[in-house]
């Protein structure tokens, strides 16, 4: 049933492209064309449609094309509309480098949004300061070094998501005084773990707490005997959670079948709308989550933003922090565009720093000049005892309007 | 004989026919296709390190992608770290060697004590999730899940000549050549006297046994070609793409390589140096239109041709060529 | 002594889950002949036949014996359209089923969506042993898996049918001149594999999450178990195998990493394949 909708919608689509193609074509002369004056702007995405990541990829291509319908609906940007093209890399690195050069060179777009990972968007990160166009990644990461230039410190790269020092600082002393100040940490084997965990383990020294463990499991691990042994031996007083999608839900699942789950606070930096959704209640309540976007924020802009979201996916669709951060790169895109009055990279490059967008879903977004990174709202969430949909899920605990993230540590300014 | 010999040159003129429509591509096209071909053209030569194996020998591998990303890595990390003038050329040969040398041992390990070939698959599937996991943990050289930047490589000719490699026409060019010369030595390979007792083992591994040679240290020689001819398209593909990260080396990969190969023909290296490069374009084409129905679509594909088409492609078209030329001849005949 | 109790509990749970996923293979393997690269599909299929069926309200033990039934008729379709063509060709056997990968998990991604599903445990809860909590439903499934593996040892060397298998790996024309139908004993034989699959996948489902790549965490240490167990030793074999290949990593885990581990004992696995293809500890 669902998948008859998805073909019809994808042949509607096509449908009105087409028809809308025909219509400009013959319905202006050659020499207006030239002008391109109701040319689109046209925007690629580069989405994780199939393959692994496919949860993710739903709500994130989603959000930029719910954001680029109300752009065009309110009359699109320098009057003419935005076009997005969607590319599908199939969660495969590889695929990342055929698409955005396809999407660069063939559909010859104006810039480039999405990847969902950091591994995806280093992919990207030669490709776009080759062709010089920009992208807008909007996923929560482990921040900026000059190590990974070009994947990151990248002049064309826009981080629309929240890195370390505002995903986890803002809540460290609350946690710390509520629940105690030994951590154990248990992360996937890769950069953003790991660089979270190393942020996270200097506050804590600030405030005087220690770390009684820390491991790193490869991706796609069935089962977690031997960890959950060491967490009881180092009897913490907070599990700090960095695991990725499968893997958190295997983990977590285990946990709370050894009968673990009641003796230790769970803080997980991971775990939005799909991946708590995957857990289900009984495993994921009473657990704490750190973001900047939640369904279940108390904020106008957002119960606005879900109205429309809902209405045009159907009411139990999810919507986390990566497609809020494309719905925000969307707009602030066109914003910047609007502002240049041009489409050229450094324009548009120029005019995106320091932009201001109020109408975000979790509050007010600032794209700060200096290392192109987001100065967002930062959450911490309870998953609600029995919750039972992505409606009910998190009760607020913690807010911070605007958490400013540490400097990158590139060559600044970018 | 004379069958034999119209056959080859057949076969010959195809070859030489596909190569000079891929040198006279860019006097045609521009843009996103030149980008992009010369990333097929390695996937052509990754689907012959199969081949040479599968088709030639009788021996089916799991890992090849594991020997891309071999080579892959070895450019990668060669430019990093050294400022040597021909570091690009040097991290080429390196990646040749590593994956050669790795081929080498597992191959001579496990051929030298006569494996069963379905156990070999078995190993070649846990040699490639060994190589992912080692990229994946060993952060410090190979920048872990991350991943590694690859700069486009420059080949220089002492001090005198600096060929830069930077825009898509001279790579497209390179690779071209590289893949031309290499297709050459595979070929020139298969129809020596070396092709010939591999194809005798593939037929009765016995009998060639019993006619005195060593077939494990054959198997393991072109075991090692095998290995190398992939890393050797890996490290081109590395300095191509500009990217390396271990997916490159895990087992969806391999087996994409093995779909490849059966589509195009096992038999015959043009046809799967076709397979790899027709697959993939198909590949990026449906993928802009239909994402989540066209794997399921290769995945049907492939059962058809395993079961009812063994020759794939090439022996398809093999089929069809004869059956003209049969026709011919009965015409010329009774005129 | 308490840790090192621990570990031996911990071991076994491991060693027990792990002969239960692997368990369809080593059958297929062991008694036909052939590797079915499609287990961890089948795998895959049951924990989402489980899901379906308690969405549809039946109960967990049910829905779990259900998915095994419908895996193992797919099963039984697929031997009977396809593979047994094949028995005497190997690799395309081997090729065949990998598509039945290929193609099962796209259907399933269309069917199911790609969304993380779950199968809530039914029984919570742990037993307390004073110094280590082990949970219910690990133990369950363990105990389960002893259960199956014996009586399907019994069918084995018990009965008559069970015989006659046996005399058919050793020689299947002496086999069917006892009077036994080769063609149909494979059928059943396949079909019974997959049955397992889809009952082990339904059974793990509680425990991880149900998305469509779930089997292949399984796949290929279930090759391992098989190979470092020995083909044919399809009982003893899938207990050793489990035990060693879920143990190595578990005590290798203990003193560096987890990467490492895993590293090793696929390393390991490659070295059991050359110097005692037959397994490690069976004769032949």
């Amino acid at each position: 049933m669902q998948n008859e909708n998805k073909i019809s919608k994808i042949s509607r689509r096509q449908l009105i492209k087409t028809a809308a193609a025909s219509v400009v074509i013959m319905g202006s002369p050659a020499f207006i064309r030239n002008l391109h004056a109701d040319d689109p702007i046209k925007i690629g995405v580069l989405s994780p449609v199939t393959g692994a990541w496919t949860v993710y990829g739903k709500a994130h291509s989603r959000g930029f094309e719910l954001a680029v319908e109300e752009i065009n609906a309110a009359g699109g940007v320098l009057g003419r509309p935005i076009e997005m093209v969607l590319a599908d890399y199939q969660t495969d690195r590889r695929l990342v480098v055929e698409q955005a050069n396809r999407l660069l060179r063939q559909e010859r777009v104006d810039l480039l949004a999405g990847t969902f990972s950091s591994a995806d968007r280093n992919a990207a990160g030669p490709i776009v300061k080759a062709a010089d166009k920009l992208l807008l990644y909007p996923t929560w990461y482990e921040g900026q070094i000059e190590e990974y230039y070009p994947g990151v410190c990248n002049e064309n790269i826009f981080m629309f998501g929240p890195e370390p020092t505002q995903q986890v600082w803002p809540f460290m002393e609350y946690m710390c005084n509520k629940f105690g100040k030994k951590f154990f940490m248990i992360g996937s084997d890769y950069a953003w773990p790991q660089v979270t965990n190393m942020f996270t383990k200097e506050k804590l020294k600030e405030l005087g707490g220690e770390t009684v463990g820390e491991v790193y499991i490869p991706f796609n691990t069935p089962q977690y005997e031997s960890v959950l042994r060491q967490i009881r031996q180092a009897k913490p007083d907070i599990i700090f959670h960095s695991l990725t999608g499968s893997d958190t839900v295997n983990f977590r699942k285990q946990l709370v079948a050894a009968g673990m789950k009641n003796d230790f606070t769970l803080w997980t930096v991971d775990d939005e709308e799909v991946v708590t959704s995957g857990l289900g209640h009984e495993v994921s309540s009473g657990t704490y989550v750190s973001f900047d976007y939640f369904m279940t924020i108390k904020h106008q802009n957002n119960k606005d933003f879900l109205d429309r979201y809902q209405k045009r996916y159907g009411s139990d669709a999810l919507m986390n922090t990566v497609g809020v951060g494309m719905y925000n790169a969307a707009h602030m895109g066109a914003m910047a565009i609007e502002k240049a009055g041009k489409v050229d990279t450094s324009s548009i490059r120029e005019a995106l720093k320091g932009i201001k967008f109020d109408k975000a879903p979790q509050g007010t977004v600032e794209m700060r000049a200096l290392d192109h990174q987001a100065v967002l709202p930062s959450y911490l969430m309870r998953v609600r005892e029995g919750w039972s949909s992505v409606n009910d899920m998190f009760e607020q605990v913690q807010t911070v309007a605007r958490a400013v993230p540490q400097d990158a540590r590139c060559n600044l300014p970018l | 004989m004379q069958n034999v010999l119209t056959k080859i040159s057949g076969e010959a003129k195809f070859e030489l026919l596909i190569f000079l429509a891929l040198a006279s591509i860019p006097l045609v096209f521009s843009g996103y296709i030149l980008f992009i071909l010369p990333q097929y053209m390695l996937f052509g030569l990754l689907a012959v390190s199969l081949s040479i194996l599968w088709g030639l020998t009788g021996i089916i591998s799991f890992g090849q992608a594991g020997f891309f990303a071999i080579g892959a890595y070895a450019i990668g990390i060669v430019v990093k770290s050294t400022f040597l003038m021909n570091s690009a050329i040097l991290g080429i040969l390196l990646g040749i060697i590593v994956s050669a040398v790795i081929a080498g041992v597992v191959g001579y390990f496990l051929f030298s004590a006569k494996v069963k070939a379905t156990y070999f698959v078995l190993a070649t599937l846990a040699l490639s999730i060994i190589i992912e996991q080692l990229a994946k943990s060993q952060k410090e050289i190979t920048g872990g899940w991350n991943g590694l930047f690859v700069d486009r490589i420059s080949i220089s000719f002492g001090n005198l000549l600096e060929y830069s490699l930077f825009n898509d026409i001279p790579m497209y060019y390179f690779t071209l050549l590289l893949t031309i010369i290499a297709y050459a030595l595979i070929k020139f390979l298969t129809t020596s006297n070396f092709g010939k007792i591999l194809r005798g083992i593939r037929e009765n591994e016995d009998r060639i046994l019993a006619l005195g040679y060593n077939t494990s240290i054959y198997k393991t020689l072109i075991f090692c070609v095998s290995g190398a001819l992939a890393g050797f398209a890996g490290s081109i593909y590395g300095t191509h793409a500009g990217f390396v990260d271990p997916s490159l080396a895990r087992v969806l990969f391999s087996t994409e390589v093995i779909v490849w190969v059966a589509i195009g023909g096992r038999n015959s290296i043009i046809g799967s140096f076709l397979g790899g490069i027709l697959v993939a374009s198909l590949a990026n084409y449906l993928n802009s239109i239909t994402p989540e129905y066209w794997q399921l679509i290769i995945g049907i594909v492939f059962i058809a041709v395993v079961i009812l088409f063994k020759g794939g492609l090439a022996g398809g078209l093999e089929e069809i060529y004869h059956r003209l030329k049969s026709k011919n001849y009965v015409s010329a005949r009774n005129p | 002594m308490e840790l090192a109790a621990s570990v031996l509990l911990d071991t076994t749970l491991i060693t027990l889950t792990l002969a239960l996923a692997a368990f369809g293979l080593a059958i297929i393997y062991g008694l036909i002949g052939v590797i079915n690269m499609g287990h961890g599909a089948m795998l895959t299929l049951g924990a989402y036949f489980t899901w379906a069926g308690l969405q549809l309200e039946i109960p967990f033990v049910l829905s779990v014996i259900l998915s095994g039934f419908i895996v193992g008729f797919i099963g039984l379709l697929f031997e009977h359209w396809i593979i047994k063509r094949f028995y005497n060709s190997p690799y395309e056997t081997l090729l065949l089923t990998w598509a039945f990968f290929l193609v099962t998990t796209e259907l399933i991604k269309i069917v199911f969506g790609s969304d993380f599903r779950t199968v809530v445990n039914p029984y919570p809860g742990s037993i307390d042993l004073g110094f280590y909590k082990i949970p219910t439903y690990r133990t369950l499934i363990c105990v389960f898996t002893a259960f199956v593996i014996l009586s399907t040892g019994f069918v084995f060397f018990r009965t008559s049918t069970g015989i006659k298998i046996r005399a058919m790996i050793q020689n299947r024309e002496m086999a069917s001149l006892l009077g036994l139908n080769i063609s149909l004993t494979y059928k059943i034989i396949f079909g019974f594999g997959c049955f397992m699959a889809g009952l082990a996948g339904g059974l793990v489902a509680p425990m991880l999450s149900v998305s469509p790549y779930m089997g292949d965490m399984y796949l290929v240490r279930s090759f391992f178990v098989v190979i470092v167990g020995g083909i044919g030793q399809i009982l003893s074999g899938t207990i050793i195998g489990s035990f060693v290949i879920g143990g190595l990593e578990t005590i290798v885990a203990l003193f560096s990493d987890q990467v490492i581990a895993q590293v090793a004992v696929f390393f390991f696995a490659i070295v059991i394949l050359r110097i005692r293809p037959q397994g490690i500890f069976s004769e032949k």
